[in-house]
């Protein structure tokens, strides 16, 4: 009994030895990788929350997307190859994000669309970068440009520029000083407040409020009392769309007489909507892309996504169209090649968007400056900055 | 066969990244986290029996420790992280002591609220890096080995993983474990058998929040990334559902189930909306279908098998005789054992007890008697400490012990069972006799970690112990059985060896005889008697009459909460009081009362009309 059980023992460890010293010879997943094919399609990812608080985003994003890819291929593809587009659901979870950023690695896309939320991004970069496919994103947090990562590039300016721009117009140009802010504290709402508290400061200004709310509160009556009582000039709004909108519809109820000023949600018809004609007459807001009339591109880029999807274009689904534009130049250039090659190219490209003139400089942000729109009459008319 | 599965899976552990892409590999590295996560809460949940919707947090109180150390006060990865485990069990330390005080559902509130107020905490601190998270965490070094290589990552993983189940299981299997299976099946019954209550909640708590801190510590070393949404309610669900899905009871189960649903959640990534649904959807069918989960399948459906096929193909168990103890080595120790003084219980307007006195000698049976209602259970519930007196004093052997917690009076001694009997449902007859024997005190638990192989010894002892009791209470033949598949009467005679495995110097039967035949009676009474002569002093509420009047030395009859008459059984017999107290109220079948620990011990009914002939 005994010896024949030391037999079985010392067996089983030489087994396992002898797998050891066969696998000690080569490391696993070294050889391994996802190498895309030249021939084929031209696999490209589009990760964004299809689930959860933020899929309207996702879905906005995606559809802008889906419309330059299918205008590309509809002109003949790259080199003759057609680009497949593939929608991924990050569930705006960071874990989930990265399991994406490994999947689309080892499944061989050779680029990236997506996300809107900025904290997957940011957990999916440095993946992204390893594996060298560049990604085009729709974040705007600060802290994305700030990776400087040469696979990473944004397809919007950072929060950075349009609270710069907005704090130029309000205080250069109007000559407001007497302003409070009301932001929520998710990853926009954060980054907007830290973004105009900086560019306040520069100006010497102190804000009179700073009420944080959470992004799903719904009734904001305590922090506007608060704001109402320190009588601003301005009160800026950091949230997305349909918060904004609660924040200034009963702002104007507890008779805050305050010009409400904003990124670009607030010039969004969610925004319109929610908070009413009349109370979001007069908002400020911060935007490259104010419109869907402001000139021909627009329009056209417009008309194109309402016989699309039968809905009206708004500014996520074209910064996700410009950022797929740049992409397919881009591709042109290195004739559906990946890697280096495509980033670079990416970094190359002069693209006259619906945003602006796109010039990447070496953090990944391509465009640096925001116009000024005016809400009058339910439309968002652009300001000629002084 | 069973000896080669470790092995094989060890190789199969060490083989699998040569078959797998860069992504099928960060999904398993990710897995084995969610594992982690999963055993923590099967230990919590499952085998102590605590809800926590708080393991998401002791997740996160890992990873972010772990970050911020690393990253915001430069310390090394490993420092760090032995800083964000000990973090992490500090935290569950915290979690324990509403434990203490509240359980079930107020409990889940509880600890819910924690995993919402560290959400809230993490969104809203700068230190955390708010929602944007914490970013460019550094890669865990080892001796020269890249851990940025997933696949190199997951040997790391693996070891862990492999380390943390062994001890899961070891743990479960131990002493601690079965006191712990003990508590989760019924607290009352496990205090009453010395099981330090308070002193296991903080332990189950402490060993969650270890395995959510380790949890934490190798997620961040993967990601390298954290950010507040990784932690949230939703991915608590998640985690529920790993561990209700593989079957909470047992740690195997727990470990499949988190495996199995981060695959599945991996396939289902595109179709995440119905995921979700999904998700809900077979927890609700597993909870109302299996709810022993995956890991309890097998059990149940060869059950179901052998319910089909009519019966067990094993020889026909059987109670076997009872073998009497030896006399007391010693000569009889003299004195008073128990003594009540002027002992009132009130439950609000309910006057329960009223100056009950009275005095138990040593080696002494006594009987207590009286009509439903009378207070004889609140008696024994106060003697064993689930009650605390209104007023008057409990002294055992000279120590005043009233309000003493029911696992302390076990400590000294006080053995009881129970009306309607409380044996431990999930645990086989063996485990509860186990419980019972160890008599180590929990503070005992640090052996765990320093000493393992001190508690296997002890296991085994206590093992060759369980097997001479149960061989002398003629239980061997269902040692393996659970408790509620056997006959009534054997169910009883399990209650007294359990509380005889304690080696108590005070038994407290109550209601013994409920639901016994003629023989059993019979056999009861001798059994008794043994356990008298072994030098354990007894009392005993019963209504089987004759049995009172053969075995006791004294009787003390209870009626509306004052003792009406004391004295040996003849003389009780004849006091005009107690024959009017029975008057009406006579050949009380045990089935008619309900639970002996619940408030309504009290409550009355006024049943049969009948007269008594044994009272006569």
């Amino acid at each position: 009994m005994f010896p024949r059980k030391l037999h079985r023992t010392i067996t089983a460890a030489a087994a396992v030895t002898a797998l050891a010293t066969l696998a000690a010879c080569a490391a696993p997943g070294e050889s391994t990788g996802g190498t895309a094919d030249a021939t084929g399609p031209i696999k490209i990812a589009n990760v964004n929350a299809q689930s959860g608080q933020l899929s309207p985003l996702g879905k906005w994003e995606n559809k802008g997307v889906k419309l330059a890819i299918d205008a590309a291929n509809k002109a003949g593809g790259i080199n003759g190859r057609q680009i497949q587009l593939d929608l991924f659901d990050n569930q705006g979870d960071p874990t989930v994000g990265t399991n994406l950023a490994r999947k689309i690695a080892s499944e061989g896309y050779i680029a990236m669309l997506g996300t809107s939320e900025s904290a997957v991004t940011l957990a999916m970069a440095p993946i992204l970068k390893d594996a060298k496919i560049p990604n085009i994103t729709s974040g705007q947090s600060p802290k994305l440009a700030a990776l400087k990562s040469p696979f990473l590039f944004l397809n919007a300016p950072t929060s950075v520029t349009y609270d710069e721009t907005l704090a130029k117009y309000l205080v250069d140009t109007k000559g407001y000083k007497k302003i409070a802010l009301i932001t929520n504290n998710g990853t926009y709402g954060a980054g907007e407040r830290d973004a105009f508290l900086a560019s306040l400061k520069t100006r010497g200004i102190t804000p009179l409020g700073d009420e944080v709310v959470t992004p799903d509160q719904k009734d904001f009556s305590a922090s506007l009392t608060t704001i109402r009582q320190q009588e601003p000039e301005v009160l800026f709004i950091g949230a997305e769309e349909v918060e904004s909108g609660l924040i200034a519809k009963q702002a104007r109820e507890l008779g805050l007489k305050a010009v409400f000023a904003g990124g670009a949600p607030m010039g969004t018809e969610p925004y319109l909507t929610t908070a009413g004609q009349e109370n979001a007459e007069g908002s400020v807001v911060s935007s490259p892309y104010l419109s869907n009339d402001t000139d021909d591109a627009s329009r056209t880029f417009a008309a194109a996504y309402q016989t699309a999807f039968g809905e009206e274009a708004e500014v996520h689904g074209a910064k996700a169209y410009d950022g797929a534009r740049i992409l397919v130049e881009a591709l042109k250039q290195t004739g559906g090649e990946g890697g280096q090659k495509l980033a670079d190219a990416i970094r190359a490209t002069k693209l006259d968007g619906l945003l602006g003139d796109f010039a990447y400089d070496e953090s990944g942000v391509g465009i640096h400056a925001t116009q000024i729109g005016l809400v009058t009459s339910g439309k968002l008319v652009p300001q000629t900055a002084s | 066969m069973k000896r080669l599965v470790v092995p094989l899976l060890a190789i199969a552990a060490w083989l699998l990244p040569y078959g797998l892409d860069p992504y099928a590999i960060h999904v398993v590295d990710v897995a084995i986290i969610f594992a982690l996560l999963g055993i923590g809460l099967g230990l919590v949940m499952g085998v102590a029996g605590q809800i926590n919707l708080a393991q998401v947090a002791f997740f996160g109180i890992g990873a972010y420790t772990c970050a911020i150390l690393t990253t915001r006060a430069g310390l090394g990865f490993w420092v760090a992280a032995a800083l964000a485990v000990l973090a992490a069990v500090a935290i569950g330390l915290v979690v324990s002591i509403p434990a203490l005080r509240v359980q079930s559902h107020y409990l889940g509130i509880v600890t819910l609220g924690l995993a919402l107020a560290f959400i809230n905490w993490t969104t809203n601190a700068a230190l955390a890096g708010k929602s944007e998270g914490i970013s460019d965490l550094p890669v865990p070094p080892l001796f020269g080995v890249d851990l940025s290589s997933e696949y190199l990552f997951y040997y790391v993983e693996i070891v862990v993983f492999a380390i943390a189940l062994a001890f899961a299981l070891f743990v479960v299997r131990s002493p601690l474990g079965r006191r712990m299976r003990a508590m989760r099946d019924d607290s009352l019954a496990a205090g009453a058998l010395g099981a330090e209550i308070p002193l296991l909640r903080i332990t189950a708590f402490v060993l969650s929040g270890l395995y959510g801190g380790v949890a934490g510590v190798l997620y961040a070393g993967l990601i390298r990334y954290i950010a507040p949404e990784t932690f949230s309610i939703a991915n608590m669900f998640l985690l529920l559902a790993m561990v209700i899905i593989g079957g909470r009871q047992s740690i195997v189960g727990c470990v499949i189930g988190a495996v199995a649903l981060s695959l599945i959640r991996e396939v289902l990534v595109d179709f995440s909306v119905y995921a979700q649904l999904g998700y809900g959807t077979v927890v609700v069918l597993m909870v109302v279908f299996a709810p022993t989960g995956l890991a309890g399948l097998p059990v149940r459906l060869r059950a179901r098998l052998r319910g089909r096929t009519g019966g067990d193909r094993r020889g026909p168990a059987e109670l076997r005789p009872f073998t009497p103890y030896g006399e007391a080595p010693s000569g009889d120790p003299t004195g008073v054992v128990l003594e009540i003084r002027a002992v009132g219980m009130r439950f609000k307007g309910l006057r329960a007890l009223d100056d009950v006195s009275l005095e138990v000698g040593a080696g002494e049976i006594r009987g207590v008697v009286g009509p439903n209602g009378s207070g004889k259970t609140t008696l024994f519930n106060i003697i064993s400490g689930f009650y605390t007196a209104s007023s008057g004093r409990v002294v055992l052997r000279g120590t005043d012990v009233t309000g003493a917690a029911p696992y302390r009076l076990a400590q000294l001694g006080v053995a009881r069972t129970f009306q309607n009997l409380r044996l431990f449902g999930d645990l086989t007859v063996r485990e509860n006799v186990l419980v019972a024997l160890d008599r180590t005190r929990t503070s005992w638990i640090w052996r765990y970690v320093a000493l393992p192989w001190t508690v296997v010894r002890q296991d085994r002892a206590l093992s060759a112990q369980a097997d001479e009791l149960l061989d002398r209470y003629g239980l061997t033949d269902f040692a393996g059985a659970r408790p509620q598949s056997l006959p009534y009467g054997i169910q009883r005679r399990i209650e007294i060896a359990r509380a005889m495995a304690m080696s108590p110097r005070l038994l407290l039967l109550d209601e013994p005889a409920a639901g016994l035949n003629g023989e059993e009676v019979r056999l009861l009474g001798e059994m008794v008697r043994s356990l008298r002569d072994s030098g354990v002093t007894v009392v005993i509420i019963e209504h089987n009459m004759g049995l009172v009047m053969s075995l006791c030395d004294q009787v003390t009859v209870l009626s509306s909460g004052r003792v009406i008459a004391d004295g040996p059984p003849a003389a009780v017999a004849v006091v005009p009081e107690v024959i009017e107290a029975y008057l009406g109220d006579s050949t009380y079948m045990s089935h008619e009362s309900q639970d002996t620990t619940s408030r309504d011990a009290t409550s009355q009914d006024t049943t049969s009309q009948d007269t008594t002939e044994a009272a006569r």
